[in-house]
């Protein structure tokens, strides 16, 4: 026999079978360990068997049907790209992006799930197998080589139906067609089958005989087939293994398997540019003035995200937008966002409703988290105006699908204006909606809704800019901490003031530079070459935060709360200054 | 109330305390420190069990020894559907006690080698190893074809029976005595199969399963 490129191919590790609901197979393949589970919506990962924290097995971990919940520290993965989506030890912070178990290549085929290091290899094509029904029998581990092993089931004898008995000849033949596989054919007068026996390289020494029937027995025979082909495997491993210590046994080569990396990050890291292409999948009215898209990814998988995130999208015309996603974590290959038409906006939502279409390329950004969710909360009280539904919306299905507390108010002028309402039917919590209210109205509401302070609430607010000030006004008057009112918003509408002109040091960098009035920090560290992530650019969304070592900084965003601003350790250079003549700034 | 003489970490004590839990029997634990005191051994409980062992139950002056005969004796008296202990059906009956039998081979082995390991015991740690491997195979062959005659448990009855509580805690502590499971997923799912019954506690080294959904 040829030495097999085990690199070239894809092995079976795991019969579909197995992969039964909210359960987690453990499997091996060149040595390497593999933790393999299938999500609610159907698909299957086949993880490296490690929590990337402290080791500790996934295959003992949780399966909660979206996301894979380590037994240890209770770090969860995301669905389809192994992204960390929650630390429970930092419930206010997002996971970094670059926090990731490492995912291997998947296919499914003749009932078995197989996997290898090449994205691009495919199962192998066995004939016998491609014009009938098969049935998977039982797999047997054997503690025995490879080569060994496909040597001895080359002699493997078998009656071609369950009604023969064993007295009748039966003619059978083998044959190598894959060097981890063989094929045995039974035939006798009148009756013939075939069973193909895919060797999983397990190990070195080791290995699993996954066995297919072709073609299925009737239903009638079923469990007698199952059970004379599992008789005669036993037969045969005993066999196997009582030859090994006389077997001059060459283990296989143990091949490092290169995680593979989902497409289209690129791995840029700064600035405002594009990193990945989406196409619009589906575009749909789903509510009165406002369209969801649905973006599928051009070429790879999409980079995973948490409740919370939001992205970028570059507009045709040079705008760039940002919309939260809207999915649950049961949604993990497209991205749904919501647009609400602005007709007196700057154009971007009117492009988005009128000029993108079905089969549109867009460019956007990797779903960043400035708004993260904490899973950690007694109760947690979701608050939205309009469409600043979007990012609660995925925060209201995470926590259902955990069965934690929660309730989400939708504030809107009518029951037409909520997005996505008929998914909220859907959802099990309380939900209230509050339709058509003046603001006077929307006020006693807000006060109704967040009066009872209690330890360990959590509150999220997203809407129009009066609203969440309201809103928080309210809060802090009814007792609740700053750190317990989390809030977002679309805009930042306060007056800004760029006539201070101010030094920056870059404590990190040695360097210093000058910002003159009507230049932004941002502009000025960009010109300097430090290439800082931003976003939205107005001071909404935090993503150009940056660290304050020295100096006092003249804020003029609406992202940092009170206490935060009156830290001073921390500036979102869009759009904040200096009231001192000189920052030190930690870059 | 029925007492029970108990150690946390004891799997022969787990299957008393599961089986009481499932039947929702109340009932009151008294702990012996098996390790490492080997309170288990002292003169004072060598009244109770003379053997040295335990679990052993006192129900209202009635004393019992030894997991096995604690589950038949509870399942008996407090499971008025006799679903536990199939009295009522001689072949379900049979199979039940004959996986009872094995259960006392899985304790030898399996259970025997998490003693070397975590408690000290001076065993044959490789023998212990070899002899679960042997056995667990039976038993992943057993429940992977009970799952194919649409059965989720030892016995072929639909419902689970003491036999899958005296064989439960020596396969799911298993890792512990260095036994992996890798090699038998259809125990693997039946432990998680157990782990969903209503009533069921768990133990250190047995650790949670996700709810199915609904």
């Amino acid at each position: 026999m040829t030495a097999p490129d085990p690199a070239s191919l894809l092995h079976p590790v795991a019969a579909g079978a197995d992969l039964v609901p909210r359960h987690v197979v453990r499997s091996r393949l060149f040595g390497r360990r593999l933790a393999i589970w299938r999500a609610d919506d159907g698909f299957i990962n086949i993880w490296e068997d490690r929590c990337i924290h402290r080791g500790m097995r996934l295959s003992a971990g949780v399966n909660d049907g979206a996301e894979l919940v380590c037994q240890y520290h209770g770090w969860r993965y995301s669905n389809r790209n192994g992204n960390c989506t929650y630390i429970p030890a930092h419930p206010g912070e997002a996971p970094a992006g670059a926090l990731r178990v490492a995912t291997f290549a998947c296919a499914e085929r003749y009932g078995l799930v197989w996997s290898g290091d090449s994205a691009d290899a495919s199962p192998p094509s066995i004939p016998a197998l491609e014009d009938a029904e098969v049935l998977v029998l039982r797999s047997l581990p054997v503690n025995a080589p490879v080569p060994l092993v496909l040597e001895g089931l080359a002699r493997y004898s078998f009656r071609p139906t369950a009604a023969l008995g064993s007295d009748i000849p039966v003619a059978t033949s083998a044959d190598a067609g894959n060097p981890f596989s063989v094929t045995v054919t039974a035939t006798t007068a009148g009756a013939a089958s075939s069973v193909v026996f895919f060797v999983q390289p397990a190990d070195a020494g080791r290995c699993v005989i996954r066995p297919v029937l072709s073609p299925a027995p009737a239903p009638g025979e079923r469990l007698v087939t199952l059970r004379h082909h599992a008789g005669a495997l036993e037969e045969l491993r005993a066999q196997l293994e009582d030859a090994r210590p006389t077997e001059i046994a060459v283990p296989l080569p143990v091949a490092t398997l290169e995680p593979l990396r989902s497409g289209g990050t690129g791995g840029a890291a700064g600035g405002r540019r594009p990193q990945l292409q989406v196409r619009v999948a589906r575009k749909w009215l789903c509510a009165e003035g406002i369209t969801a898209f649905e973006l599928v990814p051009v070429t790879g998988e999409l980079p995973s995200f948490q409740p919370g995130a939001h992205l970028d999208v570059h507009l045709p015309n040079g705008l760039v937008r940002q919309y939260s996603l809207t999915n649950g974590p049961d949604l993990t290959d497209v991205y749904r966002i919501a647009v609400k038409l602005e007709p007196d906006g700057g154009g971007g939502s009117r492009l988005m409703h009128d000029s993108v279409h079905v089969g549109d390329v867009l460019d956007i950004s990797t779903p960043r988290n400035n708004f993260p969710l904490r899973r950690d909360a007694a109760r947690t009280v979701l608050i939205a105006g309009g469409i600043g539904i979007t990012p609660l919306l995925a925060m209201a299905q995470t926590l259902a699908r955990q069965g934690l507390t929660w309730e989400l108010h939708c504030f809107a002028r009518s029951d037409d204006h909520i997005a996505f309402g008929e998914m909220l039917d859907s959802l099990a919590g309380s939900i209230t909606r509050h339709v058509g209210l003046t603001p006077e109205q929307t006020g006693h509401e807000l006060g109704r809704i967040v009066r009872p302070y209690a330890p360990m609430n959590h509150t999220y607010v997203c809407g129009p800019g009066p609203m969440i000030a309201t809103a928080r006004a309210l809060a802090a008057d009814a007792g609740w901490p700053e750190a317990a009112v989390h809030f977002e918003y679309f805009k930042n509408e306060s007056p800004r003031d760029d006539t201070s002109a101010f030094e920056v040091a870059l404590a990190r960098s040695g360097r210093s530079l000058r910002i003159s009035a009507g230049e932004s920090l941002l502009d000025g560290l960009r010109n300097a070459g430090v290439d800082l992530p931003s976003s939205c650019e107005q001071g909404a969304c935090g993503t150009c935060i940056a660290t304050v070592l020295e100096g006092e900084p003249d804020h003029q965003d609406v992202y940092l709360n009170g206490s935060e601003r009156a830290a001073g350790d921390r500036m979102l250079t869009c759009v904040s200054r200096a009231k001192s003549g000189r920052l030190v700034l930690d870059l | 109330m029925i007492k029970l003489y108990d150690y946390l970490l004891s799997a022969n004590c787990y299957k008393a305390r599961l089986l009481l839990s499932m039947l929702d029997v109340p009932h009151e634990l008294v702990p012996i420190e098996f390790y490492p005191r080997r309170e288990h051994e002292s003169a004072a409980f060598k009244k109770i069990n003379p053997l040295g062992h335990i679990p052993v139950i006192d129900d209202d002056g009635f004393i019992l020894r030894d997991a096995h005969a604690i589950l038949m004796y509870l399942a008996c008296k407090y499971d008025g559907g006799r679903d536990w202990y199939p009295t009522g059906d001689p072949r379900l009956l049979g199979e039940v006690a004959s996986w009872l039998q094995f259960a006392d081979g899985t304790a030898a082995t399996a259970s025997a080698a998490r003693l070397c390991i975590n408690f000290g015991y001076d065993f044959d740690l490789e023998a212990c190893q070899a002899g679960a491997h042997r056995l667990f195979r039976v038993l992943d062959e057993h429940v992977w074809f009970r799952e194919q005659e649409g059965l989720s448990w030892v016995a072929s009855a639909a419902a689970p029976t003491v036999a899958d509580m005296a064989l439960f805690p020596d396969v799911a502590l298993s890792e512990e005595g260095g036994i992996s499971r890798e090699d038998y997923p259809a125990l693997r799912r039946w432990t998680e199969r157990i782990q969903r019954l209503g009533g069921f506690i768990d133990m250190p080294g047995v650790l949670p399963v996700a709810p199915l959904p609904s």
